[in-house]
């Protein structure tokens, strides 16, 4: 069960680059740099990756089996081995994908992440979408009973916090209406 | 002006550029307007048809003075059939340049005869070629034309004979066409038709107005839109009307072409009197011009009126939501003005028997009339108000009307100006039927034919050719003579056998030798014994036997049997042919019988049970149009009644939609439609037939006639109120069951 | 103990398939949310749950009737003694008082007026609109309108509450007034409600949602 919190700042949460780049390999093995070209062009709009950042996250994968070597592509480049995908890594993406995040304002990012993979892995957006509306129903329904017994204070900091909420919610739904647009979009 | 004129040209543009529901209204508003404006240019037509009447009338009046010997000699004579007269005169040329009558190619000769349409008509048929060609044995060489005649379905003939003799009486003929003095109409007939054009024209100008006003919340949203755009409200108005203009415009040329497509049929109407030749009906220009300018005027006007307490605003119509209370006072006015004027003419004009004071009258009747539109709403509005409704249909309607009860008191108040007319109509029908009916009866049952020769008769022919017609049982003789008082009064002397006595009523005691005096109808004795006449003709005295008896069997006067009339010498004699009832058209034969002699003189005259039958053929025919232009009207309103009632349930079709969702069931939303239709019509058909018997009464009384009641025609009239209303409700059902279904309830 | 029933509801509108394959169960006194985009099939699957459309195919069963076997009047008797309904806007009869508007379902079951009228009054009170009784609909606020429109659906008593987007026309402080007192009321007289609605926060006051979503419901309720 989720515990509601009263958010008054703007949290960043915290992107998980791993499963990105896990979701991104299951299209096919890539060396790290199409990993980091691909990862920009899609979720990095405003903060691209550092190449080092792409290879140490590789390597915590390689090291827990979630990807593996797959080969080293011939050419003149400074690094051309290339990753795959494991079996491990997948059963790890579907989890990941099927877990709500918590909800809290400001999402988005892995929101549409986690959309924008479940797409080109050729899984149900709209799954991704339902899970998230009922966690996030959850805790507005929480908010919405402390509401109903608090005073004005409680109510002014629960609308808060509900609207916020609201406002993912429709996000979610926009999204949604617009997954077959989207899905020919990142699989052009 | 540029810009009114171009705001009602917008107004044109936005009335008829539109939706197919746009085209809808228009036509509707075109037909309402239009069936108004051909009644308008019918009534507009009667001068015209009148004058041309008498114009041919006067052509027909021979100039019976002149210099010289007389180039032509006619008789005019009526032969009855059945119960019509086929009118028409007897010729004889004189000389080659004999005048010839208007409508025939020249003066027939000698067993030749010319005759009109509808008569020759009549002789074709097998009754008329049985019955009527015996006494036309000439040769027929030709037709009357227009010109010769009054009507399409006259019965006219110029017959020539040889044995005409110029005569004391003046059957000399110098020329054709003269216009007589006087020959109005009959007060009572005119009445009727001053009645029966109000009723007429009234609801036309109220359904001018109520068809201006159909579909108007559509009309209103589309003015919001203007609104919108930033037109001003007087500017809104202006467009309004122009859209009230296009309606008037579209009822003109509807109406034209309803005059001109109806107008061909005129002459295959089968009372004579009603029917007119299709040339002759062409409304005047003056009141063409009238019509034509009038209504769309008043079109703009009634759109004005009913804009005034409508504001226009740019996000919607706001009507000023608070009802206002209708004042009664002034809406009382006509009413009791209307019956002042009738009850002060009570009894006047069956007075004096030429034009009386008929202004007062026909005032009156307007007033009362024109006191039911105005009266209605707020009569409605009253009724509706004290209702509370028991059961939620009946509340659902009663509360509907309580917001807004005007465009439904209006609609049903041009309704009850034609159900009031048609009331009073009836009841004057009524009442002149039951007199003529009440007559004819009474000289139906004794069913003798009556005959008057002519003084230089072959008398004693007369009498053996009407003795061997079949169906005749008996004749009697009846000799007359005429004598003055000395205070003036003029007697009839009737002298009779017994026998003959008794077939003009039951004389008791006869035996020859009495004398009877008949009085008058209102009970003034006619003669009494001992006074001294003196006789016309002989100028002799004579004095009135001391033994008189009075009974009522027949005319008012002195009526003597051969005994008691010594010393008095006849100077006419009449037959009177007892028939038998069972062979049919006695009559008929009988007077075909007497052909024995010359034409022109022999008179009869009998009403019989064919007579009777045609007189009731004649009333039902005027019954039946009567009924069909109420009818007529009545659908006209219902239409009307109709638009409003789906106007409303599309305007509620949310409410309706919800209201069936949770259950409320279909009957009730549809009985309280019904509650709502019927309610307003229920008041408007009470209320106009008391008005219509009311102001029948009051006319009838005015002419001191009897008053008679014409039960059935006012219960057909309330079934077809009752039946429209039903049909109105019936034909709302499947718009309400459209808008009561569950997609109803999807939002827009 | 589940009180409504629906399996395999589908519908179609001419071409457009509204509902293909629905299904949802309602229990007695819970607050059920049904959500979904516009056009989902939403407010067709409450049309057809409520009796108020027959489906193509499927079934419906309140207790143990199967109201897709009723005729049209019996289903009409069900509404109108049974469920309540709650729409958008434009429910109530422009030309009665909000009190009318309230007595109506009960003087159609045969209520006498006056006792009709009695009830009307009290519920008009627990919604806090009793000052406008006296008036027609047209002359309240959306909100006071409103929540005549939920008085008049529980003055029945009713077993399930329909409501269609009750909050759909008005601002979101009324809105939320709307649905505080008619979820409040419902639980109190033990009605159920189902609850149609794009909005989370209306949503919120529900106990469990089902998501519509072409014409498909989704049992979503999976993290409990």
């Amino acid at each position: 069960m989720n515990t509601p919190g009263v958010y008054m700042m703007c949290i960043v949460a915290p992107m998980s680059i791993g499963h990105a780049l896990l979701g991104l390999l299951e299209g096919g093995p890539r060396h790290g740099y199409d990993l980091k070209r691909a990862y920009d062009e899609r979720f990095g709009q405003d903060r691209p990756l550092h190449y080092g950042q792409v290879y140490s996250t590789l390597s915590r994968l390689l090291k827990n089996g979630f990807v593996t070597d797959a080969g080293v592509e011939a050419g003149d480049g400074p690094e051309r081995k290339r990753y795959a995908i494991t079996d491990a890594g997948v059963t790890d993406v579907e989890r990941w994908l099927s877990t709500p995040e918590k909800p809290e304002p400001y999402l988005q990012n892995t929101l549409y992440a986690k959309v924008v993979l479940a797409l080109l892995s050729g899984r149900s957006a709209a799954d991704v979408l339902d899970t998230q509306r009922s966690a996030h129903l959850d805790t507005m329904r929480e908010l919405t009973r402390r509401k109903s017994d608090g005073d004005l204070a409680d109510q002014l900091i629960c609308d808060f916090a509900l609207f916020h909420l609201e406002a993912d919610l429709r996000w979610l739904e926009l999204t949604a209406a617009r997954i077959d647009q989207l899905a020919v979009e990142v699989n052009r | 002006m540029n810009r009114v004129i171009g705001d009602l040209v917008l107004g044109v543009r936005l009335a008829v550029g539109g939706s197919r529901k746009s085209w809808t209204r228009l036509a509707l508003q075109g037909l309402g307007i239009g069936l108004g404006v051909a009644v308008l240019l019918f009534a507009a037509s009667l001068p015209s048809v009148l004058d041309a009447r008498q114009d041919r009338h006067n052509a027909r009046n021979a100039v019976s003075e002149g210099t010289g010997p007389a180039p032509l000699l006619a008789e005019s004579q009526s032969h009855p059939f059945r119960s019509e007269y086929v009118r028409g005169t007897y010729l004889r040329a004189m000389s080659p340049d004999a005048p010839v009558p208007q409508g025939i190619a020249k003066v027939p000769g000698d067993g030749e005869v010319f005759v009109s349409p509808a008569l020759a008509d009549l002789l074709a048929t097998p009754a008329g070629t049985e019955l009527l060609k015996p006494r036309f044995p000439q040769k027929v060489v030709g037709t009357i034309s227009q010109a010769g005649l009054l009507n399409p379905r006259e019965l006219l003939f110029f017959a020539g004979d040889a044995r005409i003799q110029p005569n004391e009486h003046g059957n000399t003929v110098y020329g054709w066409g003269i216009a007589h003095e006087g020959g109005g109409m009959d007060p009572l007939l005119w009445l009727l038709s001053i009645v029966g054009i109000v009723v007429l024209l009234f609801p036309v100008l109220v359904f001018v107005g109520v068809a201006t006003r159909l579909a108007a919340a559509q009309r209103d949203r589309r003015l919001a839109a203007l609104r919108l755009v930033g037109a001003s409200a007087s500017r809104v108005r202006l467009i309004a009307s122009g859209e009230a203009l296009a309606g008037a415009l579209a009822g003109l040329v509807v109406g034209f072409g309803l005059f001109y497509a109806v107008r061909p049929s005129l002459d295959r109407i089968s009372i004579s009197e009603l029917s007119a030749f299709p040339s002759d009906v062409m409304p005047t220009t003056a009141l063409t011009l009238t019509v034509v300018v009038a209504v769309p005027v008043l079109a703009v006007v009634t759109s004005l009126v009913a804009m005034r307490r409508t504001i226009i605003e740019p996000l919607g119509v706001v009507r000023d939501q608070k009802p206002v209370r209708r004042r009664v006072w002034w809406r009382l006015v006509p009413v009791v003005a209307g019956i002042a004027l009738l009850v002060s003419q009570a009894g006047k004009i069956g007075e004096t028997d030429g034009r009386p004071n008929q202004w007062p009258v026909v005032l009156g009747i307007v007033l009362l009339m024109l006191g039911i539109p105005v009266l209605l709403p707020w009569l409605v509005e009253r009724v509706v108000f004290l209702m509370r409704g028991r059961t939620p249909a009946l509340q659902l309607a009663v509360r509907r009307l309580q917001l807004d009860s005007g465009t439904a008191a209006r609609v049903v108040g041009g309704v009850a100006v034609v159900l009031a007319g048609t009331v009073t109509l009836q009841m004057l029908l009524a009442g002149v039927e039951q007199e003529v009916r009440a007559d004819e009866k009474k000289q139906a049952n004794f069913n003798y034919l009556t005959i008057n020769p002519g003084t230089d008769s072959d008398v004693n022919a007369i009498a053996a050719a009407l003795k061997s017609s079949k169906g005749v049982t008996v004749v009697h003789r009846i000799d007359q003579a005429f004598g003055t008082l000395d205070s003036g009064g003029h007697i009839a002397i009737n002298i009779a056998s017994c026998e003959a006595l008794a077939a003009q009523g039951p004389v008791p005691n006869c035996t020859d030798g009495k004398a009877y005096v008949v009085p008058y109808g209102d009970g003034q004795p006619t003669a009494q014994a001992g006074d001294v006449l003196t006789l016309r003709h002989s100028g002799e005295k004579w004095t009135v036997p001391s033994s008189l008896e009075t009974t009522q069997a027949t005319f008012p006067g002195l009526v003597l049997t051969p005994a008691a009339a010594k010393g008095l010498v006849a100077f006419n004699s009449q037959y009177i042919a007892k028939l038998d009832p069972s062979v049919p058209d006695a009559a008929e034969h009988a007077r075909n019988a007497l052909t024995v002699a010359r034409p022109w003189q022999v008179f009869t005259y009998f009403v019989g049970q064919d007579d009777t039958a045609e007189a009731e053929r004649v009333f039902g025919v005027i019954r039946r149009a009567l009924l069909a232009g109420t009818l007529l009207t009545l659908l006209v309103a219902a239409a009307s009644l109709l638009v409003v009632a789906l106007e409303q349930v599309r305007e509620r079709r949310r409410p309706l939609a919800v209201l069936a969702a949770s259950g409320v069931p279909r009957g009730t939303l549809a009985r309280s439609l019904l509650w709502q239709n019927a309610l307003p019509l229920a008041i408007s058909t009470v209320v106009s037939l008391a008005t219509g018997i009311g102001l029948g009464v009051l006319v009838m009384r005015v002419f001191g006639a009897e008053v008679a009641y014409d039960w059935a025609g006012l219960g057909l009239i309330t079934a077809i109120v009752v039946g429209l209303t039903f049909a109105v409700t019936a034909l709302t059902l499947p718009s309400l069951r459209r808008a009561t279904g569950a997609l109803g309830l999807r939002t827009e | 103990m589940t009180l409504l029933r629906a399996e395999g509801l589908s519908k179609s509108f001419g071409k457009t398939q509204a509902l293909d394959g629905a299904g949802i169960s309602i229990r007695a006194g819970e607050v059920v949310a049904v959500m979904g985009p516009s056009g989902s099939g939403k407010s067709t699957l409450l049309h057809c749950i409520a009796g108020i459309l027959p489906p193509d195919s499927g079934t419906v069963h309140y207790r143990d009737q199967d109201l897709t076997a009723m005729n049209d009047s019996t289903r009409s008797e069900l509404r109108r003694t049974e469920f309540g309904f709650v729409f958008q806007f434009g429910q109530l009869v422009p030309e009665l008082t909000c009190l009318e508007n309230v007595a109506l379902p009960l003087r159609l079951s045969g209520m006498k007026r006056k006792d009709a009228e009695r009830a009307a009054t009290d519920w008009l009170a627990r919604l806090e609109v009793e000052d406008v009784a006296g008036q027609r609909p047209g002359e309240t606020s959306g909100g006071q309108g409103q929540r005549v429109a939920v008085a008049r659906a529980l003055v029945t008593a009713p077993k399930v509450i329909f409501a269609d987007e009750p909050t759909g026309a008005l601002d979101s402080l009324n809105g939320e007034r709307v649905m505080h007192l008619l979820t409040t009321a419902a639980r109190e007289t033990g009605a159920a409600v189902v609850l149609v609605t794009h909005e989370a926060r209306v949503a919120a006051y529900s106990d469990r949602e089902v998501v519509v979503r072409d014409g498909r419901s989704r049992d979503v309720e999976f993290a409990r």
